[in-house]
């Protein structure tokens, strides 16, 4: 009988949060005229909703278990992933590069590379981008359909089907407004559901002194930030070079589906403080992923965990009171849909302005390419329906989609960075140390080298060739540069004063 | 290469981590105000990104220097 209701109030919570992130999804559709509303929110967004959309499109529910299943096996230097390699991008970013892009007025990463570089440049990152984001939607809509499966028995294709259509039908409808909005609520149940784990778990191990003192006891190693070079997944040594000097700034300044929200705020200032915001409730992410993680190591039987992926589900399952596990289960559902709409959002913007208006329909109406967008936002959903069931026959597929995106995180940091502070990086310069950092990086690969170290050597080999071929070749004109570079923006007294005007109105 | 990284204290992690943060912190302070402010609807204290970045990276320290 108590399992029964507890299973009716579970469900319960599940639907009211469906229908309540439907219909306030829904509202924001009035406020899209054009391709601007739709895939930068008309650019009103305030730097809150930004910081508080870019986490919630940063945390999914893989990062929830993955994380949690981490902590359990290592300890604290989980956190590295939030901390070290997360914050100080973040405040890179927003100080250095977003204002580059908010004041290009840019849609898209690639679009300020191919206006910095060649549109050589732009073309591969947009499509290994746009692929790499089309493919994720498939992983992120098979995840959904097994949650659901798993928690309340609804047959996989039924949980599929219900996801699609409540983040579609808003995400198409409501355009980045309504992704970023609903993404904050998201991001709020995320964390009510977060601390309220975290206050059980205190609670039960007689507070939060007692709870660290005795995991100090018995697993000191877990309460170590730094772990030593020979640990096979986090050496310090990577998690330093790899992690915090190249992969993280790699994920907070180019990655498009982060960027984006910057690129829809309503002033320059907004855009840097949301995404110095961010980085607020980004630190305090460990304690919804990293202490589930330690909870499970305290408190589940010997035996009971024989998979570190399942410290989480453990978690839910066997250790929080009726109730409250249905508003866990509800911050999962709510960490999976804030990712699918956002990647959904910024797939349809990157195909749409850096492939079709570009290359296949230059000189359409605004209309036309506003109805394009949503068309393709559709597809992708479409796509991505009938392409999770494969995700699960063929498991290595996100595997294989985050080795190649790695692939390409220190060559393009190196070519975005070069492209900003260096003025003399030529468009031939850019697009060879982009193409042989990538080869460096698949060779390494090959060689069975940690991902973080290939990380760090193919940024270090894509940032020599690029100031090796671009001394080779002729400088690009001030003409080019100007507004894209240092050297052209904030040494550069008329643009200066141009920028200054145009912000002010 | 490999030994010497290996014959290297754990403890030197958090130094290099450390003062990674301290000289993110000193190029966040030398920002310029206007730089800054630039694009803001007042020039109220709050609004002032380089304390909100000089608090994170205080949070940060702390954390490090925890674990």
């Amino acid at each position: 009988m108590k399992e029964l209701l507890v299973q009716h109030i579970d469900v319960f919570l599940v639907i009211v949060y469906l229908l309540s992130i439907f219909t306030f999804g829904l509202l924001f559709r009035k406020l899209v005229e054009s391709t601007e509303d739709y895939f930068l929110a008309g650019r009103a967004l305030s730097w809150w909703v930004i910081g508080m959309s870019i986490i919630g499109t940063n945390i999914g529910a893989y990062d929830y278990i993955g994380a949690a299943g981490g902590a359990y096996r290592f300890g604290i230097a989980q956190a590295n992933y939030e901390w070290l390699g997360a914050i100080p991008a973040m405040i890179v970013s927003a100080l250095i590069i977003v204002p580059y892009y908010w004041k290009n007025k840019v849609y898209t990463v690639p679009e300020f590379l191919g206006k910095r570089y060649k549109e050589s440049v732009r073309v591969i990152e947009a499509v290994i981008y746009g692929v790499f984001l089309v493919m994720l939607l498939g992983i992120f809509f098979w995840a959904s359909g097994i949650m659901l499966h798993t928690y309340l028995g609804w047959s996989i294709g039924m949980s599929i089907v219900v996801t699609a259509v409540v983040v579609g039908v808003y995400t198409i409808s409501g355009g980045l407004a309504a992704v970023a909005i609903t993404d904050v609520v998201q991001l709020g149940i995320m964390f009510v559901g977060g601390f309220a784990v975290a206050a059980v778990g205190f609670i039960k191990a007689g507070g939060i002194a007692p709870f660290f003192a005795a995991l100090r006891a018995t697993h000191p190693q877990h309460l170590k930030i730094f772990l030593p070079l020979d640990n096979p997944a986090y050496p310090w040594l990577g998690m330093i070079l790899g992690l915090g000097l190249v992969l993280s700034p790699a994920w907070w300044c180019a990655n498009q589906s982060i960027i984006q929200r910057a690129l829809g705020a309503r002033s320059e200032w907004d855009a840097k403080a949301g995404m110095m915001f961010a980085a607020f409730p980004k630190t305090l992410i460990p304690i919804l992923v990293v202490l589930p993680g330690f909870f499970a190591l305290k408190f589940a039987p010997p035996g009971a965990i024989t998979n570190p992926d399942q410290a989480l589900p453990w978690v839910v399952k066997n250790f929080l009171p009726p109730g409250l596990g249905g508003l866990v289960f509800v911050a999962f559902i709510a960490a999976l849909h804030s990712s699918v709409d956002s990647t959904l959002n910024s797939a349809a913007t990157l195909w749409t302005r850096d492939i079709y208006q570009k290359y296949i329909k230059k000189d359409a109406s605004d209309k036309h390419y506003l109805v394009f967008g949503r068309i393709l936002t559709f597809a992708f959903i479409v796509f991505g329906v009938a392409f999770a069931p494969f995700t699960e026959k063929f498991p290595g597929i996100y595997v294989a989609m985050q080795t190649l995106l790695s692939f390409f995180q220190g060559p393009t940091l190196a070519t975005l960075l070069l492209g900003v502070l260096w003025w003399r990086s030529t468009g031939w310069g850019g697009l060879w140390g982009l193409v042989l950092g990538v080869i460096s990086a698949v060779i390494l690969s090959l060689f069975r080298v940690n991902f973080l170290y290939v990380a760090w050597w193919s940024f270090v080999i894509s940032l020599g060739v690029n100031v090796f071929v671009s001394l080779l070749t002729p400088p690009e004109p001030p003409e080019k540069l100007r507004g894209l570079v240092y050297r052209y923006l904030e040494k550069d007294s008329e643009f200066k004063a141009a920028v200054e005007r145009r912000i002010n109105g | 290469m490999g030994e010497f990284f290996k014959s290297i204290p754990l403890y030197w992690a958090k130094i290099i981590a450390g003062g990674l943060y301290v000289l993110l912190a000193i190029w966040v302070i030398t920002r310029p105000r206007e730089y800054i402010y630039r694009g803001a609807e007042n020039k109220k204290k709050w609004r002032d990104l380089r304390l909100w970045a000089v608090f994170l990276i205080g949070i940060q320290i702390i954390l490090y220097i925890i674990f």
